[in-house]
């Protein structure tokens, strides 16, 4: 940047933030401007297309060990609410965008986005062509990448990035979860003008903490869960003596593979008790029955994935995160007569959204397992249900957090299945899309009492 | 689920004529969705009364009626056709209404014609407020207090409960007429009175005031499965108060949280349940208390509206087409995504980029009218721009209005601003320039949100675009390096105004930056933010510049500009005749290039052309696109004025201009070179002079006398045209043309007073010449062409007048060297043919005439420019007789501008028009005003007051009125000249005199028309008066004796043999061998 357009530039909201570079593993390179915390970071390469919701992206605990890319420009507009966030601090190695916000517009913000970057030591980059930036991700895959707000060259930067840690492999959950048990947090106060209150406690459930954002506690909680939370690797026994209806198993961060501190567990309790997974928790479920987990080009990140329930034939608009993910035909071999008659397995599982058929296939540790849910844009597994033990579980984020909440309905599902009915998941999506959300007037002090409507 | 085998043949209802609040959006939805059924195997039949439109091209659908959009109408063609069904949700209100009144009369029970879509009962919960707000009760999700009042007294009461401000909504009305905010007792009662006339159930509903909060919209489909989805959400940067028509927005919503968002969103989705749109497209729109966050719905629309398509062309994602096949019975994830082609259509669409839509408003047109935005929609048209930022969006959108601005803030336009919070407090087409100006002016953000209600992240994004403008003004060209010129383009700012804020040159600022190597890259609107590859070539540019996304070219290619945004006098057939340019080409084998940036048109569809840049239409802006495409050849004669003013610029950069060279047009308006031509090839023309004061005006009057046509020497429409017929109205003329205008001296022509006044289409390829068609007139000259009703085959001239018209034309053209199109206009008085004004372009009748007479001229036009010979297209002979006859009739906006005058003259006014088609001319001039109107005075008392000037061909016409039934009520001086031949008539008072004055008469619906024509220049004379209750009351104003003979005569047909429908298909049409 030149003197003269820094001087323009200071004459403007933006900040002159230092130089800062962006180095991809393949040499790629770009310039912009830091507009976060100084330093230099090294992680995964990715991107998100949520239009809003930019703090509960990097906030989300899964971003453990990457560096996030919003592909919309202009991040930062209606600033930072602290109960917006998914974790008390960031987890993601470094943020790139586009443009960001230093004056921020909102009822509810605290303070700007690059003030609590910096406040939380997050190196962040603007300036750059994000949207060069995701086609190129999007071409030649996910990488590893560097991210420096300090000086110096591209080749210097990019030979750190070349030595630096891979993500597969690398136990993140183990950095993300928690040190011991304890309940689930307070529901946010601020969200009250728009969140309904919580359900009364019928159910007690144990989640396991591999990351878990805030979002799925909360949704638990509201749900009718009084919920314990406790560290990745809680021997099954333990939680097992704590008795609960209900097991949760967290989304978190990076290669499952690594996380077999949980998945091994998860094989102990399948069976036990009622069992629910989101995410991560969904390929340590899939783990536990022995499937095999590949490492997708360029993951899911966004909100705006369509899925198919098989069994209601609705589709959901999902919110997700994920570079790893189930190979469905590794859970066992189709059992024709529960799958249409269908003997062969297919990579492209959009078939099933075809035939109009949600296939079953013969798991040899736990039985009967159902593919419940499909993804339209490429025919990935979303979602599975154990139809001879009780458990379920889904790829996606249906606390959404950021993102459309159409599948709020699988918390209800959860509940439904510590009730021990075998129809959990067969709910109408339009009868579930208002639950858990208030409208009418908040009660807010100085205004009318009475509300329109109740 | 599959499409449906149960139906054979689906009935789809337009939305007529272009009018304030229904534009052609609906031309752009409707065509997509009669493309969709066709393919889908379906025979589709449509009434439409606009033939400026896609959607009426006889090749589109099986069956095309361009007949008026009414019950009666249409229940003949249900008659005729016998559809299985019937789509009516794409044809915008008028389509609804329509449906539902001959859902309500039984007619579709009687045929057994299905409603597919959205039924009845749905579209009553969406519209009728009660029922809507008894829903919305249901959900829980909250509404404005409100109550209705069906009495001043009524409305009063519920004021006192709610507190003032509130907002008033008459029940029923287009567009929101009729509606408006009273802060006062006095406001409630003036609007209230109006309101419950103007409603057609004498309702309105009081609502507490929410003006100020943020107003947001969703774009919403839903599928019979029941899957529903948010194409887009749409942040209006207007607070409410202001008609989201008129508000400037941006796409995608850009200060909500997500918990505030998806809150939105799935109140949006269970209310489309609710309402019970079984399929298709909504609109739903929120207001949000931006300091609580409180949420509450507005009203939502159970239909495609000017919003899905604003959401269509901001995402990609084609609204129209899958709701036209939702309906039809498939599900969203059914159905691919068109622009990836690889996923499905049942997703959200995520953007990369920042859309801004800003209204276009014509003020100018409508002296007298207030000009202060409101809840009810004024503008005439908008233009959309994609940017990767909002600051580059709206500056883009700022420089595409075509109203001489070239971007917002300091452009060299601004002026000390005297009462800055008033001109910022008071919402207007022109306040966010003031807010522009205030801020350089050094006004904070806080103080213009707070003034403004805008939310201060839009007012601080302007805040810093103006910060670089003032930085810029500090320095020369020569200093600013590479990085400044790059930031300044990222601010949105144009190279015009580069050049005005370093006090030199555009062409010097494009040199430089060029030469800088600050060179824009175009990007893609995908649907799905760069995730998933694209095929469509849809793009815009931006200075985010690491990477281009244009394909190689491997075909020839042509760039066709389009008309930029709808305002009067350059409406959709503009945007029509660049559409048939890039079919025909295509069809040729060429790669089609469109640039335009207005969102409502066909022509802004990704699949219209090979490839679409939403751009403005600039110098800058088509020379960044031709320089990444380097077309072969550039056609700038299609799209009306805009792209005709850069034909020069652009032929001097060296791109190559297709069809008649800018000399060529040159030489057509430059009225000395013009002249010299005429007298060289002998023509007759009205004689002329030019003067810059009133004195000079003088002289120009001694030698060729009045009445004379008076107009400034930069025209558009018409614009500032006025007829005057004496020394003081040329003084009063003078004056104003002077305070307008100063730099510009003043044409004064002779004004052929009762000639006929006829145009002329033609198309010549150099050698040969094609005259598409003869249009008379059926008003006297006098009155601009785009408001004149005119009649093709000519109803009154012979056939030797006819021959000597396109004699003329002929000659005309080979000498100009017109290649295309060529409009001329005639006038006819004594026999002499005068020639008023030649445009080698299309004209606004070219849609017109390319329906009447079965030729499609611009699709010719467009190929004759790429090089083909007339000579080998075979067309019919152009003096060939037809057996029918067809009449163009101007529709007007005057219900939008109470205050305006609704007399005709020689400045257009019109926002669009319909055609009638018929075996005679009187039966096809009634169908075009029933297609505006909607209803035939049968019997009843007219009411006639003409000048003098008009009095003695009134007596012939008052005869017909009196034999066809009509009692006669007249003023004095008009019943005198009536008595005295023998016609008997009461006479009335002039205006408030009497106990029972005119007023009262037509308030009370006891008059059926009216004829009346107007006393000279006075606007504000007992005849305006009239004629402004004459719209209120939507009584049928007749303002030309011409008028009034056409409209007998018609009368007369109907009563003795009815008027039957015809469709396009069963008219000769020419087909490309």
């Amino acid at each position: 940047m030149s003197k003269l357009s820094d001087s323009l530039l200071e004459r403007t909201s933006k900040a002159l933030g230092a130089p800062a570079l962006l180095v991809l593993e393949d040499g790629t390179a770009f310039e912009g401007r830091s507009c976060g915390a100084q330093g230099e970071v090294f992680g995964e390469i990715c991107f998100n297309t949520s239009l809003v919701g930019y703090l509960e992206v990097i906030t989300d605990p899964s971003y453990a060990g990457q560096i996030v890319t919003m592909t919309y420009p202009q991040i930062g507009n209606y600033g930072v609410h602290g109960d917006d966030r998914q974790a008390a601090t960031p987890a993601l190695r470094g943020l790139v965008v586009r443009d960001m916000c230093t004056t921020p517009s909102s009822w509810r913000s605290a303070m700007s986005l690059p003030d609590y970057l910096r406040e939380q030591g997050v190196v962040a980059i603007e300036g750059i062509d994000t949207r060069a930036l995701v086609r190129h991700i999007r071409d030649h895959g996910a990488q590893r990448a560097g991210l420096s707000a300090m000086g110096g060259t591209a080749e210097e930067l990019l030979a750190k990035v070349r030595q630096s840690e891979p993500i597969v492999g690398v136990n993140l959950a183990a950095t993300v979860s928690r040190d011991a048990a304890a309940p689930a947090g307070p529901l946010p106060e601020s969200h009250g003008f728009a969140v309904a209150e919580p359900a009364e406690a019928r159910y007690k459930v144990v989640a396991y903490d591999c990351g878990a954002k805030d979002a799925i506690l909360h949704n638990l909680v509201r749900a009718g869960c009084d919920v314990t939370a406790v560290p990745w690797d809680t021997p099954a026994a333990e939680v097992l003596a704590m008795d609960p209806d209900g097991v949760f198993l967290s989304n978190g961060p990076g290669d499952p593979e690594a996380v077999a501190g949980t998945y091994e567990q998860v094989a102990e309790l399948l069976g036990k008790v009622p069992l629910f997974g989101i995410c991560l928790g969904h390929q340590m479920m899939s783990k536990a029955a022995g499937a095999a987990i590949e490492k997708l080009k360029f993951g899911h990140r966004g909100g705006n994935q369509p899925v198919m329930n098989l069994r209601t034939r609705r589709v959901e608009i999902t919110a997700q995160n994920h570079g790893f993910g189930l190979v469905f035909d590794s859970l066992g071999p189709l059992v024709p007569e529960l799958s249409g008659g269908a003997t062969a397995h297919e990579r492209d599982l959009r078939c099933w959204v075809e035939r109009g058929v949600a296939p079953v296939v013969a798991n040899e540790r736990f039985g009967r397992i159902q593919l419940t849910h499909v993804n339209l844009n490429d025919g990935t597994p979303e979602g599975i249900a154990f139809l001879d033990v009780p458990a379920f579980c889904v790829q996606y984020h249906p606390e959404a957090a950021p993102g459309p909440t159409d599948s709020h309905y699988l918390f209800t599902a959860f509940a439904r299945l510590m009730d021990g009915r075998s129809d959990y998941l067969d709910i109408d999506i339009a009868a579930d899309r208002l639950n858990g959300w208030k409208f009418g007037r908040a009660p807010q002090a100085g205004t009318e009492s009475e509300a329109a409507h109740a | 689920m599959p499409k449906r085998d149960d139906i054979k043949s689906i009935l789809v209802i337009g939305s007529g004529p272009i009018v304030i609040g229904q534009a052609c959006e609906f031309d752009y939805s409707g065509a997509q969705a009669c493309k969709v059924l066709k393919e889908e195997g379906y025979r589709v039949i449509l009434v439409n009364s606009n033939p400026a439109t896609i959607m009426t091209d006889p090749g589109l659908v099986d069956r095309t009626y361009v007949e008026p959009i009414t019950p009666e109408f249409v229940e003949k063609v249900i008659e005729r056709e016998r559809p299985d069904a019937l789509l009516a949700t794409l044809g915008g209100q008028t389509g609804l209404n329509t449906a539902v009144d001959l859902a309500r009369a039984g007619v579709l029970e009687r045929y057994g014609v299905e409603m597919i879509g959205c039924d009845l009962d749905a579209i009553e919960r969406g519209e009728d407020r009660k029922l809507f707000n008894e829903c919305m009760e249901d959900l829980g999700i909250e509404t404005a207090r409100a109550g209705y009042a069906y009495s001043v007294a009524d409305a009063e009461a519920i004021a006192a409960d709610l507190g003032f401000p509130v907002v008033l909504r008459p029940s029923f009305t287009l567009g929101g007429a009729g509606g408006g905010i009273a802060h006062d007792v006095d406001e409630l009662r003036a609007i209230v009175a109006q309101g419950i006339e103007l409603s057609p159930v004498g309702e309105v509903l009081v609502e507490e005031s929410i003006e100020g909060w943020k107003e947001y919209e969703m774009e919403v489909m839903r599928d019979a499965a029941g899957n529903g989805i948010i194409i887009c959400s749409i942040e209006n940067l207007d607070p409410m108060g202001i008609h989201t028509g008129d508000s400037i927005t941006v796409a995608p919503a850009q200060t909500l949280t997500d918990v505030e968002y998806q809150r939105m969103r799935v109140a949006s989705l269970a209310v489309l349940e609710k309402i019970g749109v079984e399929t298709g497209g909504s609109n739903v729109q929120f207001a949000v208390d931006p300091a609580t966050g409180r949420m509450v719905i507005i009203e939502m629309n159970p239909r495609v509206s000017r919003s899905s398509a604003l959401a269509s062309k901001a995402t990609g994602f084609p609204i129209a087409k899958a709701a036209a096949k939702l309906a039809v019975g498939y599900t969203l994830d059914e159905i691919a995504n068109d622009i990836t082609k690889a996923t499905p259509a049942c997703f959200e669409p995520s953007i990369d980029y920042c859309v801004v839509k800003v209204p276009r408003f014509a003020f100018e047109k409508f002296q007298g009218s207030d000009d202060t935005l409101s809840t009810r929609m004024k503008a005439v048209g908008e233009v959309m721009a994609i940017g990767r930022t909002f600051e580059e969006a709206l500056g883009k959108a700022m420089r595409s209005l075509e109203d001489g601005r070239v971007g917002i803030g300091l452009d060299g336009r601004n002026a000390a601003l005297d009462d800055v919070e008033g001109l910022l407090r008071r919402p207007t087409a022109e306040r966010i320039f003031f807010a522009a100006d205030a801020l350089a002016q050094g006004w904070t953000v806080e103080q213009i949100a707070d003034a403004t209600r805008i939310d201060p992240w839009f007012v601080a994004r302007m805040a810093d675009m103006v910060a670089v403008q003032q930085g810029l003004a500090e320095l020369t060209l020569d200093e600013l390096d590479a990085d400044a010129l790059r930031l300044a383009k990222q601010m949105g700012l144009s190279d015009a105004q580069i050049a005005r804020l370093t006090d030199s040159e555009e062409l010097a600022v494009r040199a430089r930056r060029i030469g800088e190597g600050v060179v824009p890259a175009f990007k893609t609107v995908d649907t799905c933010a760069a995730e998933f590859e694209s095929s469509t070539a849809y793009h815009y540019k931006t200075y985010d510049a690491a990477e281009t996304e244009v394909a190689p070219h491997s075909k020839r290619r042509i760039m066709i500009l389009g008309a930029g945004p709808n305002r009067i006098g350059q409406g959709i057939e503009f945007d029509y005749c660049c559409v048939h340019a890039s079919y025909a080409l295509q069809a040729a084998g060429y790669e089609t290039i469109m640039v335009n940036c207005n969102p409502e048109t066909v022509s802004t569809d990704y699949d219209t052309s090979d490839k679409l840049y939403f751009e403005p239409l600039t110098f800058e802006d088509v020379m960044d696109i031709v320089e990444v495409e380097r077309p072969d050849g550039v056609i700038v004669t299609l799209g009306g004025q805009t792209p005709l003013k850069l034909a020069r610029p652009l032929e001097a950069a060296g791109v190559p201009i297709l069809g008649t060279s800018p000399e060529a047009i040159d030489l057509a308006e430059d009225r000395d070179r013009f002249s010299a031509i005429l007298d060289e090839l002998g023509i007759a023309y009205p004689a002329a002079g030019m003067a810059s004061t009133f004195e000079e005006a003088c002289q120009v009057a001694d030698s060729i006398g009045f009445p004379l046509l008076v107009r400034p020497s930069y025209v558009l429409g018409g614009r500032g045209m006025a007829i005057v017929y004496d020394g003081a109205q040329l003084e009063k003329y003078m004056g104003e043309a002077a305070r307008i205008s100063p730099d510009h001296p003043v044409y004064l022509d002779r004004f052929l007073e009762g000639a006929i006044e006829v145009d002329l289409d033609a198309l010549c390829d150099g050698t040969d010449v094609y005259v598409g068609g003869i249009l008379e007139h059926i008003e006297m000259a006098g009155i601009h062409s785009g408001d004149s009703a005119c009649c093709t085959p000519p109803f009154s001239l012979s056939e030797s007048v006819q021959a000597r018209l396109r004699s003329i034309a002929s000659r005309l053209a080979l000498r100009l060297g017109v290649v295309g199109l060529l409009n001329i206009q005639f006038a006819i008085k004594d026999s002499v043919i005068y020639v008023i004004e030649a445009n080698p372009r299309a004209s606004r009748t070219v849609p017109f005439v390319s329906k009447a007479r079965g030729v499609p001229l611009a699709k010719l036009a467009a190929r004759i420019m790429a090089g083909e010979r007339l000579a080998a297209l075979d067309l019919p002979a152009d003096d060939r007789r037809l057996d029918y006859y067809s009449v163009k009739e101007a529709v007007m906006p005057f219900g939008r501008f109470p205050g305006a005058d609704i007399v005709l003259g020689p400045e257009m006014k019109s926002t669009g028009e319909v055609m009638g088609i018929a075996r005679n001319f009187p039966a096809a001039y009634l169908k075009s005003q029933l297609a505006i109107k909607y209803e035939l005075p049968r019997s009843g008392t007219a009411f006639i007051s003409v000048n003098d000037r008009d009095k003695r061909e009134m007596v012939p016409i008052a005869r017909d009125i009196k034999r066809l039934g009509f009692d006669i009520v007249a003023t004095r001086g008009t019943a005198q000249a009536l008595e005295a031949v023998g016609i008997s008539c009461e006479v009335i008072e002039k205006l408030h005199e009497g106990s029972d004055s005119i007023l009262e008469r037509i308030a009370g619906g006891r008059i059926a028309f009216m004829v009346n024509t107007p006393f000279g220049g006075a606007t504000r004379d007992d005849g305006y008066e009239l004629r402004m209750a004459a719209v209120r009351h939507g009584i049928t104003c007749i303002t030309t004796v011409a008028g009034a003979q056409a409209m007998v005569a018609g009368m007369e047909v109907v009563r003795e043999s009815g008027l039957d429908v015809i469709a396009l298909q069963d008219l000769p049409q020419w087909e490309d061998q």
